[in-house]
């Protein structure tokens, strides 16, 4: 009976806030169905059978982590929105006379109603959709599904773990909240008089002053692993410059509009400017909080598809061709044996060999100081190396190999050379390998030659073009010394071919190959090292690789779409409540509705359309730091980056115009409510 | 010259559930001369505050007339109503209704602003406004800092500086203690002898004695008015008391 008591005003009181519970219910269910759906998938034993499924379960697994740390963070934001609007009912049953026990047994209540709904509702359409997500899943990695439908009672357990865990740190912390106040307060508590906005001018300065640094760093960076290390100083920074800027900046905005007197004191600008005021100092930081999420949507959006899309070109970078034999020698007995080995395998299958490509290079890591390469091997253990930006590939090839390859015919005197850098741009005249004497660079050269190990390495790359060949051979031979004990030298013969067959077929052609090969080994102890890859082998690797964080992109960017939903829908309720009363004061002073519903309006609409626009300057700036990152993906395609991120904005935008026409409505049905 | 003319105004609602009818106002008819300070008095639910909402053009009457300088409410349009309210009715609310998110100054200019006077013409008519208000040195800051009277007398501000043909008080010393209330009546009374023309509705008796005439509406009638004469306060004071317990205790209309 008692039981049922409170139970029940658990319910009524829910109930009578539906406008605000229902859509954190409905968006905790969402979180409980996102966090089953990626559990499910990166925990699914038919997902680990695709080749390329191990990758993609460790992706998703770090998704879940994601998931979780965000999970938590937002619904104590959300929840603490929840609570504001009830503590008036709790200080009302608090002067009726209950205590703060009974107080507590109804919050119990409600919470546990509210994380049985959530986790029932978020399990059920997770275990729906989850064969859904998963045949997506399949599909991106090109493999084959298998039409079983399955639960996973392990993503299920850590589903139910993690949210009653999340929902039992939300009631102990509303629980603080109901213990520390006393019932007048809890009373009265929604409507504290509120004071004016203090324009904050140190913030405000100090916001646009991080933005600047952030959007400088973002724009000059050059060199790809520079790139990788500042993007997340500049992404920090940018997300405090957010905050400062939407809760400080646009209160100074305001201030000096109304310094301007002949421009505040007009029926257009007057109550806009002084309410924009307060609605940015109530809702500036769920604004920046919308633009960060907005942003982040973006950036992972357009990133992951990009590398999704561009993954074969990816592939080819990495592979140029079907069939790669890296040779670590230049001995010709040797490379002729395994050039052999290849010509047999081919002719035992009845194959032409396509694009074939061969080429002799030099290839060391090296720190570049002021255009000296240094090639000691103690300089580049990273850890005595603070600026890791300094490290290059070396590759050296003959001017004959290189006349031969591109079919030009470049002449260089002894001491001159072509250069030719990748990821990042050379600056300088000469180049200076070790100890030698400088050389002059002839010519800087565009990239002629897909080269694996490039395209493996977040260092950029030097290729030198020189005329004296054996003469450098002979240096690099002394400088590799020093990785004796890896028994690798510093030279390379490259051999490589397409094959017109299909898949299986050139995975069985490497296969041999690298069969013939180990034999030759085992007959000659002194044998090079060889590496023999085949494209085909690899692809299912990279597409499970892009795929899963193409899918990881597409689920973590629906759950901060649902966060930002959320916010904004929470945003439109508390300003309809706030404006109610102001809408009708300026009725009764002499405003016609028409007038202060055009006002409303355009606040409305610049405090909503605020984050989309900031979000695509975020993005913006942010758009060369993304391409340098996206080089260590082996992406190069800077047209297809453009392509996406316009058309994944234009779709957000599109997804943010619907958002409000759906959450505008809930506004004036409040504001409209009054009279 | 009558400034306001309200002839046969008649009120009836329609309750939401069950669709009963509430005839709030029957018959009221009654004229206000210009420069007349005149109070409305009346129990709760005897029809005050249909009445007041009527004359402010917020609310429209089911019978009779209501004129303004012998302009009927009835044939203003409906895309004016707002203007016209703007530019001859000053209010004055029980409850302020000052928009907290703007300085006292601002609240004032307000109606100035909708009305679309330059800001130099604006500063010129506030000041002589708020000194004889007490308010000057007030202006900057915001309705949260200052009392009730203070709020009151900045809402009197508002309502004065366009220059109304009349204000409508609602209740203007319900929210106030003794002492604002004597200094907001002194003041209307001032501002009365400046020759504002003033409609106040009020309960308070001690708010009606300061006025020049006090009508009473009973049930939705005017049932009895009373002029000041040449009588002082204090009897004023007196009359309107015997006329309340007249009232109350359920005389007929003589």
């Amino acid at each position: 009976m008692k039981l049922g008591f409170y139970a029940r005003l658990a319910w009524t009181g829910m109930q009578k806030n539906r406008k605000t519970y229902l859509p954190y219910i409905l968006t905790c269910a969402g979180m409980v169905m996102m966090y089953y759906l990626i559990t499910f998938l990166s925990k699914n034993p038919n997902v680990a059978l695709i080749r390329g499924g191990s990758t993609l379960q460790g992706i998703l697994s770090f998704g879940t982590g994601v998931i979780a740390v965000f999970s938590l963070i937002f619904l104590f934001y959300t929840n603490s929105f929840l609570i504001r609007r009830r503590k008036t009912e709790f200080g009302l049953y608090n002067i009726l006379g209950m205590g703060k026990w009974n107080l507590t047994r109804i919050l119990l209540w409600e919470s546990a109603a509210i994380c049985a709904i959530s986790l029932l509702g978020g399990l059920f359409f997770g275990i729906l959709f989850s064969k859904l997500a998963e045949l997506l899943l399949v599909n991106l990695m090109g493999g084959k599904a298998s039409f079983t439908f399955t639960v996973e009672p392990n993503a299920v357990a850590s589903c139910v773990l993690l949210f009653v865990g999340i929902f039992a740190l939300i009631f102990l912390n509303t629980l603080r909240q109901i213990h520390v106040s006393n019932p007048i307060e809890l009373l009265h508590s929604e409507t504290v008089g509120e004071r004016p906005p203090k324009a904050n001018w140190v913030v405000a300065a100090l916001g646009i002053i991080i933005l600047a640094i952030a959007y400088y760093i973002a724009v000059t960076i050059q060199d790809p692993i520079a790139a990788l290390v500042f993007f997340f100083v500049a992404v920090v920074m940018v997300i405090i410059a957010t905050y400062l800027l939407f809760v400080a900046g646009s209160v100074v905005l305001c201030r000096i509009l109304q310094k301007n007197k002949s421009y505040y004191y007009k029926t257009r600008h007057f109550i806009s400017v002084s309410s924009m005021m307060y609605r940015m100092k109530r809702n500036g930081a769920g604004l920046a909080s919308i633009c960060i999420l907005s942003t982040m949507v973006l950036v992972m959006l357009s990133s992951t598809v990009c590398l999704f899309v561009g993954t074969e070109a990816s592939l080819h970078g990495r592979y140029p061709r079907d069939i790669t034999i890296e040779t670590n020698t230049l001995d010709e007995a040797q490379t002729n044996q395994v050039h052999q080995a290849a010509e047999d395998v081919l002719k035992e299958h009845h194959l032409q060999p396509e694009q074939f490509l061969q080429y002799r290079y030099l290839s060391l890591s090296a720190v570049l100081e002021e255009n000296k390469l240094n090639f000691d091997r103690g300089l580049l253990d990273t850890s005595s190396l603070n600026n890791t930006g300094q490290i290059r590939q070396v590759f050296v090839l003959s001017l004959d190999e290189y006349n031969r390859l591109t079919g030009s015919s470049e002449t260089l005197a002894a001491d001159e050379v072509l250069l030719c850098s990748t990821k990042t741009d050379y600056t300088g005249d000469t180049v200076t390998l070790q100890k030698e004497s400088p050389k002059k660079i002839k010519k800087i050269v565009p990239k002629f030659l897909q080269n694996g190990t490039d395209s493996t390495q977040i260092f950029p790359s030097l290729f030198i073009i020189v005329p004296n060949f054996e003469q450098e051979r002979q240096a690099f031979r002394e400088w590799a010394k020093t990785y004796a004990e890896y028994e690798i030298s510093a030279e390379f013969d490259f051999y490589g071919f397409d094959l017109s067959g299909d898949d299986s077929e050139e995975i069985a052609v490497r296969n041999e190959i690298s069969q013939k090969i180990q034999k030759l080994q085992q007959e000659n102890s002194d044998f090079a090292s060889v590496r023999t890859d085949s494209l085909a082998r690899n692809r299912a690797e990279f597409y499970g690789l892009n795929g899963g964080l193409l899918f990881l992109g597409i689920l973590l960017g629906i759950v901060f779409i649902l966060a930002a939903v959320l916010i904004m829908y929470y945003k439109q309720i508390s300003e309809g409540y706030e404006d109610r009363g102001r809408f009708e004061i300026m009725q009764k002073v002499g405003m016609t509705k028409r007038e202060i519903k055009k006002s409303i309006n355009s606040q409305v609409l610049t405090v909503f359309f605020l984050p989309l626009l900031a979000a695509g300057v975020h993005v913006t700036f942010a758009f060369p730091m993304i391409s340098k990152l996206l080089l260590l993906f082996g992406l190069y395609n800077t047209t297809l980056l453009i392509a996406v991120s316009v058309a994944c904005y234009l779709l957000f935008a599109l997804l943010y115009v619907l958002i409000y026409f759906v959450t505008s409505r809930a506004y004036y049905d409040i504001v409209s409510g009054a009279k | 010259m009558s400034i306001l003319e309200v002839n046969n105004l008649k009120k009836v609602y329609t309750t939401r559930f069950g669709g009963n009818q509430v005839e709030a106002l029957k018959n009221v008819s009654f004229s206000v001369e210009k420069g007349e300070y005149v109070a409305i008095m009346g129990e709760s639910g005897s029809g005050k505050t249909t009445l007041l909402n009527i004359l402010a053009a917020l609310d429209k009457p089911t019978g009779g007339s209501v004129l303004l300088d012998a302009r009927d409410f009835s044939k203003i349009k409906e895309s004016e109503i707002a203007s016209f309210r703007r530019d001859n009715l000053g209010f004055v609310f029980q409850d302020f209704n000052l928009l907290d998110t703007f300085s006292l100054m601002d609240n004032i200019y307000l109606p100035l602003v909708l009305a679309g006077v330059p800001h130099r013409e604006m500063e010129r008519r506030l000041r002589p406004i708020a000194e004889q208000l007490g308010i000057l040195e007030l202006l900057p800051k915001y309705p949260y800092e200052v009392s009730g009277g203070q709020k009151q007398r900045a809402a009197v501000a508002r309502a004065l500086i366009t220059n109304p043909r009349l204000i409508l008080a609602d209740e203007p010393t319900g929210a106030l203690d003794s002492k604002s209330t004597d200094e907001l009546l002194q003041l209307f009374a001032q501002i009365n002898r400046s020759g504002q023309t003033i409609l106040m509705v009020t309960h308070s008796l001690k708010a009606a004695c300061h006025a020049g005439r006090v009508l009473f509406i009973k049930d939705g009638e005017v049932f009895h008015q009373i002029y000041r004469g040449g009588s002082t306060k204090e009897t004023m004071y007196q009359k309107i008391s015997d006329t309340l317990t007249v009232l109350t205790t359920g005389g007929d209309r003589k």
